[in-house]
């Protein structure tokens, strides 16, 4: 359960340019939620509130009764654990294969070295990369690097999945495999929240749909929502 | 979840796989340190070789007192003792009329007119003497005093001090002057030193700025993503001061009987062997703890999100 109350976001420290402006949500467990806008309209800002990458400068982000913003510093990572991230430029390690990428996300967290055995190609196998292990970023397609990625997001079990822009550096086909993937990840009961501004891949999905403009939720389509903006 | 005996060998194997993978910048690094680390070695070397030549220097200064022909080897040895009293005092040496003859003739043994002229005198014409050591070359003039208010003052025939005075005056400015300039030399030496071997190190550490991106985004915690960094940077470290080490010793051997030749009596290479034990391991404390400490503080700013 996530509960956004009149957040407001400066940029920084700047009073005079606000990000988001009064944003009100309630997200409940297990949502998908795709949040539409056009470039500059806050979305990232959004996604980067819940992992604590920034902090509101007025009102609350409850997750799971705990407002973010009374977590001490050292329980951030933790926070990060419970919630994974994709993003456009997928983030990879270009001088690590593919299971070393998943691994390293279990390592800085101090997972030991059997588990990484077993789940780190259990995981690959669910994105569909199980037959890529050994292979560079460089040689994975686009679609191929943002499974990968999302292999990496899932990896600590996370109830939460933030997408920002994953369709962003893609084609159509890829971009619907990607979107199928977290589908697929909703289903199992991780809540998804998908960044874009992708018309085709919103409308295919036809779940809840935040539309955000200057900083403001101008709509929210709770069932079978449109790219509408 | 691992425990303390796993994580720390995993922060070892990945700080070291840092190290072995960046191999173009760990080489940049560490050599930056070995620089540093000479740097250290020869300030060492230095500040060995000023201190030598100033205690030399005060080593050869003294006073001598000359007494008159008719005081008594008693008296002399009275006014030996009264000055030993004296804490200022290192030590004092009688100096009988027969010894400066039998120095004053070795002295100029192939001289053939030295010789023959004392020959010639049916008296010994040198005077016994007190050659006096101070502890302190700036007590010389507190000692003096002394004796002019000594009981058996009127039994000196002359203090050799109103001579030597300024070239003690001398003698302590420049032995000062080392001290204080090798010092201040140091200091700023040691000061670029650590500048320098931080902005290597921060130059490292920023090439990896993605990697310790990802491992903030993925929930690894500061002290985890931490850890391997400064393993890292104990490791140019350390071995930076096995290079030195390695190479400083040979150096020392080839350079120290050529300031021997100057400077006699002084050996580099027996002072750094005698203190091999306190000079090695300081090499290494300050390489790690220089190496540790620059990935600490470059590291910090990567982590502030």
């Amino acid at each position: 359960m996530i509960e956004f109350k009149n957040v407001t976001t400066i940029y920084d420290n700047d009073e005079t340019i606000e990000i988001l402006n009064g944003v009100n949500l309630n997200i409940k467990d297990g949502e998908f939620i795709s949040i539409i806008g056009p470039a500059g309209a806050g979305k990232s800002t959004l996604l980067r509130l819940l992992t604590r990458e920034i902090s509101p400068h007025k009102g609350e982000i409850i997750l799971d009764g705990v407002n973010l913003a009374q977590i001490p510093s050292n329980a951030i990572p933790l926070l990060r654990r419970k919630i994974g991230t994709v993003y456009q430029d997928f983030k990879l390690l270009s001088a690590k294969t593919a299971f070393e990428n998943v691994a390293f996300a279990m390592e800085v967290c101090g997972a030991d070295r059997d588990e990484i055995e077993i789940d780190v190609p259990k995981i690959l196998g669910i994105v569909g990369l199980g037959d890529k292990l050994k292979s560079f970023p460089h040689q994975l397609s686009g679609g191929e690097k943002q499974r990968l990625a999302i292999a990496r997001a899932l990896i600590h079990r996370p109830r939460i999945i933030l997408a920002d822009e994953p369709t962003g550096n893609l084609d159509l086909v890829n971009s619907y495999d990607v979107v199928k993937l977290l589908m697929k990840i909703n289903e199992l009961g991780t809540t998804v929240i998908l960044a874009t501004h992708n018309r085709e891949v919103v409308n295919a999905i036809g779940k809840r749909v935040i539309s955000i403009e200057k900083g403001k939720v101008v709509r929210d389509q709770v069932e079978n929502g449109k790219y509408v903006l | 979840m691992e425990n303390f005996q796993e994580s720390a060998k995993r922060i070892f194997n990945v700080g070291w796989t840092n190290f072995k993978r960046n191999s173009y910048l760990s080489m940049g690094t560490t050599g930056v340190m070995v620089l540093v680390l000479f740097l250290f070695s020869g300030l060492m070397s230095l500040n060995y070789l000023a201190s030598q030549v100033v205690s030399g220097l005060e080593e050869k200064v003294d006073v001598s007192v000359y007494f008159k022909n008719d005081a008594s080897e008693e008296e002399i040895t009275m006014v030996k003792s009264d000055l030993e009293l004296l804490g200022t005092v290192k030590n004092v040496e009688y100096v009988s009329k027969d010894q400066a003859l039998n120095e004053f003739k070795e002295r100029h043994a192939g001289d053939t007119l030295v010789q023959d002229s004392l020959a010639e005198l049916d008296e010994n014409p040198l005077q016994a003497s007190l050659n006096v050591k101070a502890g302190d070359s700036s007590q010389y003039a507190s000692i003096v005093t002394f004796l002019e208010g000594n009981k058996f003052r009127s039994l000196v025939d002359k203090i050799n001090f109103y001579e030597n005075e300024q070239v003690i005056a001398r003698v302590l400015t420049i032995s000062g002057g080392l001290q204080n300039w090798g010092f201040l030399l140091t200091m700023a030496l040691a000061l670029i030193a650590v500048l320098v071997t931080f902005n290597t190190v921060r130059l490292t550490i920023y090439s990896q700025k993605q990697e310790i991106e990802i491992m903030r985004l993925v929930g690894g915690s500061n002290w985890h993503i931490k850890a391997p960094y400064l393993v890292e940077g104990g490791m140019y470290g350390a071995l930076a001061a096995v290079i030195v080490t390695v190479m400083f010793y040979p150096i020392a051997f080839f350079i120290s009987p050529k300031i021997e030749s100057l400077m006699p009596g002084v050996s580099l290479i027996s002072y750094f062997v005698s203190n091999i034990f306190q000079f090695v391991p300081l090499i290494f404390f300050i390489g790690i703890l220089l190496g540790v400490t620059s990935s600490f503080v470059a590291i910090r700013r990567f982590l502030k999100i």
